[in-house]
């Protein structure tokens, strides 16, 4: 998998989750660019994106994700 | 020792500076040390040792986790004994008070008082062993270099609660140049006149209102009384994070904002985001987040899913971190229950605003007015809850505020407030909204600006003095928890 794939799923995991319509990830994206990204909907964006790729995040990790790029290197990292 | 007493300001501070600016690099850690730990000693000399302990305790703990198996058993235990110190000197009475009511048993007290600042260097303390489990940062080997994390008398006694993961390396390297100073001076005059020229001042009005006899007050004078103790509130415990931050900086410490103007928040879950900033994210990053981790990860977490679906087990799970966390936020300020009721109540307002989609974006300007004036008034409501000492105080002055009840008022409204303290009422409205913010820094200003400013900050400080000298009135809220 490569990055625009994991894009375009974390895209439709955020819409999802976070009852969006539209919404634009970038790798600078943080929570505070996105509506309703708080902490509350950070664990259940997790367990969403744990389930789609089929891997655990470390709990040092949930903590400290700052942006979707951190995130999309993660998610590379861990499955490949 | 407070820092707005003049053996603080005109003989430890400049002493302590003078002594940490002289000394070679090396020693700079145990001038600041030494001066934290005398700092402590001169209010509570008798509890230096239960610090000292906590010190040792995660100090040990930390090594053990970084090196053994059993990291999750070590990572509990260390925080169990932190615990049992809160527990013991804060929760034992509350808890035998309670166990005799409900069960009519005869438990004696104990007779203890609370150690001054324990609930912030506790925390202070398990945020460093969980950072070391986390693997976040390395185990601090120098028993020195975090006795220092853990009494830095800038934050000891009053927050910021500084996270370990923030300042690690700050306390490893940090240097002391001439801007930071002068930052750190400015801060400090800003907190201290937050503190004496406006908290105090409004506090003087809060207590006259809220230690009258509730049938004596009626609808106005609460709500006087509640909006001067939402007001002392953030001045008494911004100005001394801005102190805080101040004296951090002198000491070449950068710590995080603890307050961003929390009274134009449009919802209580922004109000918490602006609001002690660095108690919220420590409930986040050490309990919410491990909380609902752990609930996601569990097999009834899946099993809900898979049956009931997975929007409604999120809500479910919500619910429960929510509950837990401000429970524990209310019941952390102090032990009592309008503590823990005023926790639950900013929780689920919190819960409602997730629900509903309150906070939203609004376009029209009815539409933020209306958001503003929803968490404002929550906001003041919480506090009367907040400052009342039993919920039956609490319930009778909400609805004399909402005139449902109405008491035989003996004094006029001028009995509670004079001249200057109306005056403080509309410095301290205004300046709750950002319109000072750019006061203490000098960038992209010209040198004719940056001298008028010093030149107020010095008449700050030389009222605030003036007022400190001739005043007996001079408590910290946050002193007590």
């Amino acid at each position: 998998m490569n990055r625009d794939e994991i894009y375009a799923k974390l895209t439709e995991i955020f819409k999802e989750n976070l009852d969006l319509e539209e919404i634009e990830l970038t790798d600078t994206t943080t929570a505070d660019d996105v509506e309703g990204w708080d902490s509350l909907a950070h664990i259940s964006l997790i367990a969403a994106i744990e389930q789609e790729f089929g891997f655990r995040f470390a709990m040092k990790e949930v903590v400290n994700l700052h942006n979707v790029g951190e995130m999309v290197d993660l998610i590379l990292q861990k499955i490949g | 020792m407070l820092f707005s007493s003049t053996t603080f300001l005109f003989l430890f501070l400049p002493i302590v500076c003078a002594l940490y600016l002289l000394v070679r690099k090396e020693l700079k850690d145990y001038v600041l040390l030494l001066a934290s730990i005398f700092f402590y000693a001169w209010g509570e000399p008798r509890y230096v040792a239960v610090m000292l302990l906590t010190i040792i305790i995660n100090y040990v703990g930390a090594i053990l986790i970084s090196k053994y198996k059993y990291k999750k058993t070590l990572l509990l235990l260390t925080i169990l004994g932190d615990l049992s110190f809160l527990f013991y000197f804060k929760y034992f009475n509350f808890f035998v008070e309670n166990v005799n009511e409900l069960f009519g048993g005869h438990i004696d007290f104990i007779k203890v008082i609370m150690p001054i600042g324990i609930s912030f260097y506790t925390f202070q303390a398990i945020s460093y062993v969980v950072d070391v489990y986390r693997e976040e940062v390395e185990p601090q080997k120098n028993i020195y270099k975090l006795a220092l994390y853990i009494t830095l008398f800038p934050q000891l006694v009053a927050g910021p609660i500084v996270k370990y993961h923030d300042v690690a390396d700050q306390i490893e390297h940090r240097t002391v140049d001439f801007e930071k100073v002068t930052y750190g001076v400015k801060r400090f005059i800003v907190g201290l006149a937050k503190k004496v020229l406006l908290a105090n001042t409004l506090g003087a009005v809060a207590d006259k209102v809220f230690t009258q006899p509730i049938d004596q007050l009626d609808c106005v004078t609460t709500w006087l009384g509640a909006i001067c103790y939402t007001l002392q509130i953030y001045y008494d415990f911004s100005g001394y994070s801005d102190m805080a931050i101040g004296l951090g900086s002198i000491f070449g410490f950068k710590f995080l904002e603890n307050f961003n103007y929390p009274y134009i928040s449009k919802s209580i879950s922004e109000y918490w985001r602006r609001w002690h900033i660095s108690l919220g994210s420590w409930f986040r990053d050490y309990m919410f987040l491990p909380l609902s981790r752990t609930l996601t990860l569990s097999k009834p977490y899946s099993f809900l899913c898979k049956h009931v679906g997975r929007k409604l087990t999120n809500t479910l799970i919500t619910v429960i971190s929510l509950v837990v966390v401000w429970f524990s936020t209310g019941f952390w300020h102090g032990a009592a229950w309008s503590f823990i009721v005023w926790g639950l109540y900013n929780g689920f307002f919190i819960f409602l605003e997730i629900i509903t989609g309150w906070s939203r974006e609004r376009k029209s300007l009815f539409g933020k007015f209306i958001q503003h004036l929803y968490a404002l008034l929550v906001i003041i409501l919480g506090f009367v809850i907040f400052r009342s000492d039993t919920m039956t105080y609490a319930w009778h002055y909400l609805l004399t505020m909402f005139g449902a009840e109405r008491g035989e008022t003996m004094y006029h409204l001028i009995y509670y407030v004079d001249r200057i303290e109306i005056i403080a009422l509309i410095v301290g409205i205004v300046c709750s909204a950002p319109l000072c913010k750019r006061m203490v820094v000098d960038e992209g200003k010209s040198q004719l600006c940056v001298g008028a400013l010093n030149i107020w900050l010095m008449a700050l400080f030389i009222l605030s003095a003036a007022s400190i000298a001739a005043s007996t009135y001079n408590p910290f809220i946050y002193f007590r928890f």
